[in-house]
C-alpha cells in the first residue's frame, strides 16, 4: 500500500489502548501501533491528533502518570468503554428502533446510542406508521443531558433558576403538557421542588458522584408540580377563578377534580390555585379571554384590570 | 470507494458495522453494504483491512475474526471492536426519552416488546429517572384507526381561534404529538388542502368510507418520517383551516413568546424588524396579543388593530 491508511493506525490504537494491562508510553504505543512517523515531534503531533480523534468519538482515552522517562502513559479503561451486554431480543430492538424513527429530538443521537448498541444501518420500514412524537431536547436544552446524567450518579447539581441559586438533589425528569420538568429535593429549602428545564440559566454544576441525599423512597410523581404561577418564589396565595361552562371541561381535565371549589349554576366552575407567580397566572387567565375572571384576592383582581386597562388607553380610537 | 468520508466517520461506521455483525453472526455483503450506505467492493475493502488491525501481544479477545467471503461476511460477538459500548448522557437520554414517548402513545405496544426493552435499558441508564406523558384525547383511536385503513372520517371540529364548531370531511394523513398536544394533518375536503386539525378539539367522528387514492398519495410538507436520521421536526407549519397573515411590532424582550409558535418569522418592512404570524382567527390573535402586553402593535393589516383593545374591554365588562 502506498499511502499508510490512517484508519487502520487509529484502529490498531484503540486495540492497543483497549488491551494495555497498564498505562502505554508513547514510545511502546508506537512499537505496537505501525504508521506513526519517526521522529519525535511528528510521531507526537500525529498521536495527539488520533487521541484527539479517539475523545472526539467518545472514547476515555486516559492519560495517567508514569514512571518512565516519558513520564504520561495511556490506556482505555475497559469498563468505562464497553456497556454490559443489555441482552435485548431481536423484538425488543425493532421496538426501540420504531422508537427512534417515531419520536423527534432534534438531533439523531437515539440513532447513535442505537448505534453503539450494534443495532446501527437502516432498519426496514414494517407494518402502518406509527404516530410520531415531537420531543423538544437537544436544542435550546443543554441543561438536560448535564441533569439526566446527575441522576444517573447520584450527583448533587447547582444551577440558577430565575436568577436565584440553588442546589437540587435531583431525581427524575419528567416530560408533560410540551415541557420537560426536573424534580427533586432543594437544599436550602429541604423541600421537594419542580423546576422547568428551559427555564434553568445556564448549564448546571454537577457534583460528585453519589454528593445527592436524597432519601430512600423519594416520591418523584407524589413531588412532581408542573401548574406554572407555582413557578415563581413570590409568597403562595390562595387565587379563586370562575370559568365558563365552555372552557370547563378543558380546566378540569387540566388541574384535576380536586381544584373545583364550586359548580355554578350555569354549568361552570370555580378554581383554587396556590399561586407564587401572579404574572403567570395572568397570561393563564387572559389565555380564556372573557370565558374566566379572577374572583378573589382584590390585589390579583386588580393586576388584570391593570392588564387589561392599559390595552384599551393603548388602542387609540375605536 | 470512501475517500469523501474523514477518518472520524469510517471510524464510527466501521465500528458500527462490526457491533451489528457480531449480533447477526453472519450476513450476505449485499445486505450489509445497503443497511450502511456503502457499495459491496467498498465494505468489503473496509473488513479486509479492519480484519488485518490488532496488536502484540494478539490477545483472544483482539483478534477480530472477520470472515470476508465471496458473498457473506461474519464476527464475533466479544471481539473488542464489536461489543456494545457506553452511551454518552446525551444518547442515553435520547433513547430512553424515545422509548418512553413511545410507550406513552396509546396503543403502540401491543406485544410488549418496548417495555421488555424498555426495562432491560433502565438496569444501565437508571430506574425511573425519565417519564414521558403524552395526552390521551377521546378521538386518538378513531383517527389513528382512519389513517391506518386510509378511510375518511366526518368530524365536528371546534376551533378556537374562531370559537366556532363545524362539520368537515378529513382524510387523515400523519398524526403526531408536539408540545403537549396531538394534532393530525388530513385532507380537508372544504378547504381543497392538507390542513392541521388538534385532536382534543375533535368532538364527534365517525367513517366516512374510503379515501382517494390521490388524496392519499398528495404530498405532505416535510415529512420528518422519511428521514431516518432522527433529524427533522414536525414542526414544520401547515395552515389551519382558515388563515391569514398578520405582521407585529414587539420588544427584543417578548421575542422568545413568537420564537415558540412554528409559523412564527422575522420579515424586514421599511427597515422595521417585524414578526409576521399565521393567524387562523381573531380569538387566537387576540390571545396571542393580550399575552404580548400592551406594547405590542399590530402593523398589517390595520382591521386587526383594534382586536386587543376590544378583547380587554369584552374581558373588563366582567370584572366591572
Amino acid at each position: 500500500m502506498a499511502q499508510p491508511d490512517r484508519l487502520e493506525r487509529v484502529t490498531d490504537l484503540l486495540l492497543a489502548l483497549l488491551d494495555a494491562s497498564r498505562p502505554l508510553s508513547l514510545r511502546e504505543i508506537a512499537e505496537q501501533v505501525p504508521g506513526y512517523p519517526g521522529g519525535h515531534d511528528a510521531r507526537r503531533q500525529a498521536f495527539e491528533r488520533d487521541k484527539r480523534l479517539l475523545r472526539d468519538e467518545g472514547v476515555p482515552v486516559l492519560t495517567v502518570a508514569i514512571d518512565a522517562e516519558e513520564q504520561v502513559g495511556y490506556r482505555v479503561d475497559p469498563d468505562a468503554y464497553y456497556l454490559p451486554d443489555l441482552g435485548l431480543e431481536p423484538d425488543e430492538q425493532a421496538a426501540l428502533n420504531l422508537a427512534v424513527a417515531g419520536v423527534h429530538l432534534g438531533e439523531p443521537i437515539g440513532r447513535e446510542a442505537l448505534t453503539k448498541l450494534g443495532m446501527g444501518g437502516r432498519w426496514p420500514r414494517r407494518g402502518a406508521p406509527l404516530p410520531l412524537v415531537d420531543l423538544p431536547m437537544v436544542d435550546g436544552l443543554p441543561a438536560l443531558p448535564v441533569l439526566f446524567d446527575a441522576i444517573r450518579s447520584g450527583a448533587t447539581v447547582g444551577f440558577s433558576y430565575r436568577g436565584e441559586p440553588r442546589s437540587v438533589d435531583a431525581a427524575g425528569i419528567r416530560f408533560r403538557g410540551g415541557h420537560w420538568y426536573v424534580v427533586g429535593l432543594d437544599r436550602h429549602r429541604a423541600e421537594a421542588r419542580t423546576f422547568r428545564v428551559d427555564r434553568i440559566d445556564g448549564l448546571p454544576e454537577v457534583g460528585a458522584a453519589g454528593s445527592s441525599e436524597l432519601p430512600d423512597g423519594f416520591d418523584i410523581d407524589a413531588a412532581f408540580d408542573r401548574d406554572p404561577w407555582h413557578f415563581g418564589s413570590g409568597d403562595a396565595v390562595e387565587v379563586d377563578v370562575a370559568v365558563d361552562r365552555s372552557e370547563a371541561s378543558r380546566v378540569v381535565t387540566e388541574l384535576g377534580p380536586d381544584a373545583v371549589v364550586e359548580h355554578t349554576d350555569g354549568g361552570g366552575v370555580v378554581v383554587r390555585l396556590v399561586v407564587t407567580d401572579v404574572e403567570a397566572l395572568i397570561s393563564w387567565v387572559l389565555d380564556f379571554l372573557d370565558h374566566a375572571e379572577v374572583l378573589r384576592p382584590d390585589a390579583v383582581r386588580a393586576a388584570v384590570v391593570a392588564r387589561l386597562e392599559a390595552f384599551v388607553s393603548s388602542g387609540g380610537p375605536v | 470507494m470512501s475517500a469523501s468520508l474523514d477518518t472520524a466517520a469510517r471510524l464510527r461506521r466501521l465500528l458500527a458495522i462490526l457491533t451489528w455483525l457480531a449480533q447477526e453472526g453472519e450476513a450476505p455483503i449485499d445486505e450489509v453494504a445497503a443497511r450502511f450506505d456503502l457499495t459491496p467492493s467498498a465494505l468489503v475493502a473496509e473488513l479486509e483491512m479492519a480484519a488485518c488491525c490488532g496488536v502484540p501481544p494478539y490477545s483472544p479477545d483482539q483478534l477480530l475474526e472477520i470472515l470476508v467471503t465471496d458473498d457473506a461476511a461474519s464476527t464475533r460477538v466479544g471481539t473488542m471492536l464489536a461489543r456494545p459500548r457506553r452511551l454518552s448522557p446525551r444518547e442515553g437520554l435520547g433513547l430512553a426519552a424515545s422509548a418512553r414517548a413511545l410507550l406513552a402513545v396509546p396503543g403502540s405496544d401491543v406485544d410488549g416488546s418496548l417495555s421488555r426493552a424498555l426495562a432491560k435499558l433502565d438496569r444501565a441508564l437508571g430506574q425511573g429517572a425519565i417519564e414521558v406523558e403524552l395526552d390521551a384525547p377521546d378521538r386518538l383511536d378513531a383517527v389513528r384507526a382512519a389513517m391506518e385503513s386510509g378511510e375518511r372520517l366526518a368530524i365536528s371540529y371546534y376551533t378556537a381561534s374562531t370559537d366556532q364548531t363545524g362539520e368537515r370531511i378529513v382524510t387523515p394523513r400523519r398524526l403526531f404529538a408536539s408540545e403537549g398536544h396531538w394534532y393530525v394533518d388530513a385532507w380537508c375536503e372544504v378547504a381543497g388542502g392538507i390542513r392541521r386539525f388538534r385532536v382534543d378539539r375533535i368532538g364527534s367522528a365517525s367513517g366516512a368510507g374510503p379515501a382517494s387514492p390521490e388524496v392519499l398519495a398528495e404530498p405532505l410538507a416535510d415529512d420528518g418520517a422519511a428521514d431516518s436520521s432522527g433529524r427533522g421536526s414536525l414542526g414544520a407549519f401547515v395552515p389551519g383551516p382558515d388563515s391569514r397573515r398578520v405582521r407585529i411590532a414587539i420588544g427584543p424582550s417578548m421575542a422568545w413568546l413568537l420564537e415558540t409558535i412554528p409559523s412564527a418569522r422575522v420579515v424586514e418592512e421599511d427597515g422595521r424588524v417585524l414578526w409576521e404570524v399565521f393567524v387562523g382567527g381573531d380569538a387566537w390573535l387576540e390571545r396571542l396579543l393580550l399575552r404580548l402586553g400592551p406594547d405590542v402593535e399590530v402593523v398589517a393589516p390595520l382591521e386587526d388593530r383594534a382586536l386587543a383593545p376590544d378583547a380587554a374591554r369584552r374581558i373588563l365588562a366582567r370584572y366591572r
